[in-house]
C-alpha cells in the first residue's frame, strides 16, 4: 500500500513522502522533490544568452554566441546528471540492513547499503547548516570497540531536506522496524 | 581580578595616555612638516612620507576584510552534518554515571541522542 503525503522542505519547496510497506519487517520511504520548473530553466537560459548577446555587442566576436549555446547545453546536462536529485529513498529491511538511494533527474541512481550490524540507531538531530539550524535524519553507525560510542554519522535526505513533521513520520516508521531486531535478539 | 581602580592601574593608564599623545604628535610632525625643515634640524632618519598615508589605508582595509574573514572562519569551523561533533563530544564520552537514588534529584548528565529522540518523537501510551 502506497500513500503519498505532501510536506515542505527546509527552504519551503513542496516535497512528497511516499511510504510503502513491503512486509512486516521491510519498509520503503521515498521523498520526492519538486521537478525542474520550466520557468527557472527558461529564466537561466535567457539570462545566459542575454549576457552573451551583450558581450557580442561589445566585442563583435561571434564566437561568444556559440560559446554561450555550448555552455547552456553542457551546463544543463551536468546539472541534470550530477546536481538535481529527484527522489531520495530509504529501504529498511529488518534483519538485513538499510539501503539509501538517490535518483538524479537524468535517470542516474546512486545507492549505499549499510548492514544492520553496523547500524546503532536512526535519529533526528539538529545542527547548524549555512546560517540556519535544521533538523535532519541520520543513521548512527556502531563503533566496533565501544558499544556506547558512535563511529560515524550518515545524514539522510540531504538534498530534499524535509521539515520536522515529515522527519517524525520517517523516524516512527524506521523505529518500528528497528525495535523488532531488539525483540528478535532477546 | 576585580576591575576596581588601583594605584598601579592609574600609573599604567597615565603612561599609556602620555605615550599615545606623544605617538600622535610625532605622526603629525612626520606627515606634515616638509623634509627640508626636518633635515635642517638634523633629524634625517625618517621612513618615506608615502607610508604616512599608506599605513592608515592598509589598516582600514584590513579592518573591513576582517569582518569578511571572521564570517568565513566561523562558517569553516562549523561541523559538517556528517560529523560526530553534532552528536557528542569528549566531555560527554568521559562522563561518570552516578547511581540512581530513590527520592533524590537525578544527577546532571548528557543524555544520549537516541534516548532524547524516543522521548520527543515516540509518544508512550
Amino acid at each position: 500500500m502506497a500513500e503519498e503525503r505532501r510536506f515542505r522542505s527546509a527552504s519551503g519547496a513542496p516535497i512528497a513522502l511516499r511510504c510503502r510497506q513491503h512486509s512486516a519487517s521491510c519498509r520503503e520511504l521515498a521523498v520526492r522533490g519538486p521537478r525542474l520548473q520550466l520557468r527557472s530553466l527558461s529564466a537561466a537560459t535567457s539570462a545566459v544568452w542575454l549576457a552573451a548577446y551583450g558581450l557580442f555587442a561589445l566585442s563583435e566576436n561571434s564566437m561568444v554566441l556559440s560559446a554561450a549555446i555550448f555552455i547552456t547545453l553542457i551546463g544543463l546536462i551536468i546539472y541534470l546528471h550530477f546536481v538535481k536529485i529527484d527522489q531520495e529513498s530509504l529501504l529498511v529491511i529488518g534483519s538485513l540492513g538499510i539501503q539509501v538511494t538517490s535518483s538524479y533527474a537524468s535517470g542516474k541512481e546512486s545507492t549505499t547499503f549499510i548492514e544492520m550490524g553496523q547500524v546503532k540507531d536512526v535519529v533526528i538531530n539538529e545542527a547548524i547548516h549555512m546560517q540556519k539550524v535544521i533538523y535532519y535524519l541520520c543513521i548512527l553507525l556502531q563503533d566496533p570497540e565501544d558499544p556506547q560510542g558512535v563511529s560515524e554519522v550518515v545524514p539522510l535526505f540531504q538534498s530534499s531536506k524535509p521539515r520536522l513533521d515529515c522527519l517524525i513520520e520517517v523516524y516512527k516508521s524506521c523505529q518500528e522496524i528497528l525495535e523488532q531486531r531488539k525483540t528478535a535478539s532477546q | 581580578n576585580s576591575p576596581a581602580p588601583l594605584p598601579e592601574r592609574a600609573i599604567y593608564g597615565f603612561a599609556l595616555f602620555l605615550g599615545s599623545w606623544f605617538g600622535f604628535i610625532l605622526y603629525l610632525i612626520w606627515a606634515y612638516i616638509p623634509e627640508t625643515w626636518l633635515f635642517s634640524l638634523g633629524l634625517t632618519y625618517w621612513p618615506q612620507k608615502y607610508w604616512a598615508v599608506a599605513l592608515p589605508v592598509y589598516l582600514l582595509v584590513a579592518v573591513g576584510l576582517g569582518y569578511i574573514l571572521l564570517f568565513g572562519i566561523n562558517m569553516m569551523s562549523t561541523a559538517p552534518l556528517n560529523s560526530t561533533h553534532n552528536i557528542t563530544d569528549n566531555f560527554a564520552k568521559k562522563q561518570q554515571q552516578k547511581k540512581f537514588q530513590e527520592e533524590a534529584i537525578p544527577a546532571l548528565r548528557d543524555i544520549p541522542i537516541s534516548e532524547v529522540n524516543r522521548m520527543f518523537f515516540l509518544p508512550e501510551k
